[in-house]
């Protein structure tokens, strides 16, 4: 596969990981995920053993589970309704391949609605690691870590996938 | 025209005023947050020499700092020159702090270590110190502050209970000592401050505000607050100084419950703790696990989370937490804290994601009242739920249902009394 192919590649599951999340398309986009998939947004910067820091959030594979679950009991009051979200995402670069993995990095930013509690548009700055798989059935999911512009500075709620 | 926090504060209601009046706020900081003790620190966060954190504490940004002789010291983070702040990160390490302004240097202990060409001053530079706090004391390693000097000793403001809640989570380390250096998370919420004490403690709104976790995942949280009455003998409990706790022991099922787990999957931690208080007092403390508790003004100490309320403005605050790390346990035990500190609390977690949408909800519900209206019946909350019921106990302990706002009404009654004992005169 040509560089030029294998960007393509990424930036179209980059992209639809963007829409289901932004769409709230749970079970979607939870079929994205590979079975040791690991989600995780420090307090701070990306860096060091996240199993040892204190985090925003860091669920192993079961965790995002109920995260989905939870989101769909209807009962979310975080998220009841749903926040109209968009994300546009730039700047992928393939930062590492092989062992069948993509390691991959980008940039977004996230409005968010938030229709639940204050009505306020809510700006979400950010980087993403994302760590990609070759799987039969085509690229999955085992990772992807996301670090805010302003994560050191506190957050409102983050109760939708980011 | 001042305020008559008598009649806004009343056995069985408080006016919805109070939690968005601009003036309310203003006294709150100096009364509560100046006049008063409040929780500032953890001594793990600073255990070297020079260690440094900042906090917020009502108006003002302290330095926390760990000096060389070992003992800790609280001073603004304001330049006593023109006002800069000393402080931008969160923590550090330094021998002195620097002005950027005009390079004034002060001492771990905010004295005054040089000044750029002294000459042209006439005073002693003893005067050109920081502002430092009146009064500071630990317990078990909880700095407690008291700004303006005044307050008396902590023991008056802890009071009996205080030291035993700090006691009972502080035992449940092997070592008796627990760390919270793991770095402090901001939750931001739209609210007024008070409404954090009141939803820490409340236990009337868990089967409710948080019935898409229950749905969802079996915690132990099903036995002991979930279905209120019908189900829990957990309870409500005042203890006097607006020190207050929802008390869970009563309804555990089993021991470790407040871990979500079993003695198989702890390691050497039981072990460790029957090594030290013996196997009997291990037995029970290992069956009734850490309080859930909030002690006046500021500090939860929630379980295996704390956290620290911090006012912003009268409709804006943060929930500042972090998770208890005990000593003497292996790293795998400490990592599951970390894991069960995430689930629970902060921005994306599966519960107080939850109470910070109410606490907005409650904000944006009383913003429009006015505390005119008290008198016209208008605009009040009612607290008033299981006054009948709730009993005194032989210690004097005010207990009620776990789903009774016996905690509620602890806390507001401890505020009415600071807010007017310290009017001024």
């Amino acid at each position: 596969m040509s560089a030029a192919d294998l960007v393509s590649e990424v930036e179209a599951f980059i992209y639809r990981e963007a829409r289901l999340a932004d769409e709230f398309e749970l079970d979607e986009w939870e079929s994205l995920l590979a079975d040791d998939f690991h989600y995780w947004v420090p307090a701070g910067r990306i860096g060091g053993d996240p199993a040892d820091q204190l985090s925003y959030l860091n669920d192993n594979r079961a965790r995002v589970a109920t995260r989905i679950r939870q989101l769909k009991t209807g009962k979310r009051l975080a998220q009841l309704p749903v926040s109209p979200i968009r994300r546009v995402v730039s700047n992928v670069e393939i930062l590492e391949e092989g062992g069948g993995e993509i390691g991959c990095a980008a940039n977004f930013v996230l409005y968010e609605l938030a229709v639940q509690s204050s009505g306020e548009l809510r700006v979400w700055p950010g980087h993403v690691r994302y760590r990609l798989r070759r799987t039969d059935g085509g690229l999955v999911m085992a990772a992807k870590w996301v670090e805010l512009v302003n994560a050191e500075a506190g957050l409102r709620n983050l109760t939708f996938l980011i | 025209m001042g305020i008559d926090y008598r009649g806004l504060v009343r056995d069985d209601r408080v006016h919805s005023s109070l939690l968005h009046d601009d003036q309310a706020f203003a006294e709150e900081m100096d009364r509560i947050f100046v006049k008063g003790w409040v929780f500032a620190a953890h001594e793990s966060e600073i255990s070297e020499p020079g260690d440094w954190v900042t906090r917020q504490l009502g108006n003002e940004s302290v330095i926390v700092a760990r000096d060389r002789d070992g003992s800790v010291n609280v001073m603004a983070n304001r330049c006593s020159h023109r006002g800069t702040a000393l402080c931008w990160e969160h923590r550090g390490n330094s021998s002195s702090f620097q002005c950027t302004y005009h390079a004034w240097t002060f001492g771990l202990d905010g004295r005054v270590r040089s000044i750029p060409f002294p000459s042209g001053y006439d005073k002693p530079k003893e005067e050109l110190g920081l502002d430092v706090a009146g009064q500071v004391e630990s317990y078990r390693g909880f700095v407690f502050v008291n700004l303006d000097g005044a307050a008396g000793p902590l023991r008056s403001h802890l009071g009996d209970a205080g030291y035993a809640l700090i006691d009972r989570l502080c035992d449940l380390s092997p070592t008796g000592r627990i760390d919270l250096s793991k770095g402090w998370i901001a939750h931001r919420v739209k609210s007024n401050w008070k409404l954090w004490p009141e939803s820490d403690s409340d236990g009337y709104h868990v089967g409710f505000v948080h019935a898409s976790m229950s749905d969802t995942t079996d915690t132990y949280y099903d036995d002991v607050a979930i279905g209120g009455e019908a189900v829990s003998s957990s309870r409500a409990l005042d203890y006097g100084l607006g020190h207050i706790e929802l008390d869970f022991r009563p309804s555990f099922q089993a021991e470790l419950s407040w871990l979500g787990t079993s003695r198989d999957n702890v390691g050497d931690y039981c072990a460790a703790l029957e090594e030290g208080v013996g196997t009997e007092r291990a037995e029970q403390m290992l069956w009734d696990g850490p309080p859930h508790a909030f002690l006046f003004p500021n500090l939860f100490l929630g379980e295996l989370v704390i956290a620290i309320v911090e006012p912003l403005g009268p409709g804006e605050m943060i929930h500042r937490h972090t998770s208890v790390q005990f000593e003497g346990v292996d790293d795998r035990f400490n990592q599951r804290l970390l894991r069960q500190t995430e689930a629970a609390v902060g921005p994306a977690s599966f519960i107080t994601s939850d109470d910070a949408i109410t606490a907005e909800r409650i904000q944006s519900g009383i913003e429009g009242t006015h505390r005119s209206w008290a008198d016209d019946g208008r605009g009040w909350i009612d607290l008033s739920r299981g006054r009948h019921r709730e009993e005194r106990d032989v210690e004097g302990v005010l207990a009620g249902d776990l789903s009774d706002e016996t905690t509620n009404r602890g806390f507001w009654h401890r505020y009415l009394e600071v807010m007017v004992e310290r009017a001024p005169a």
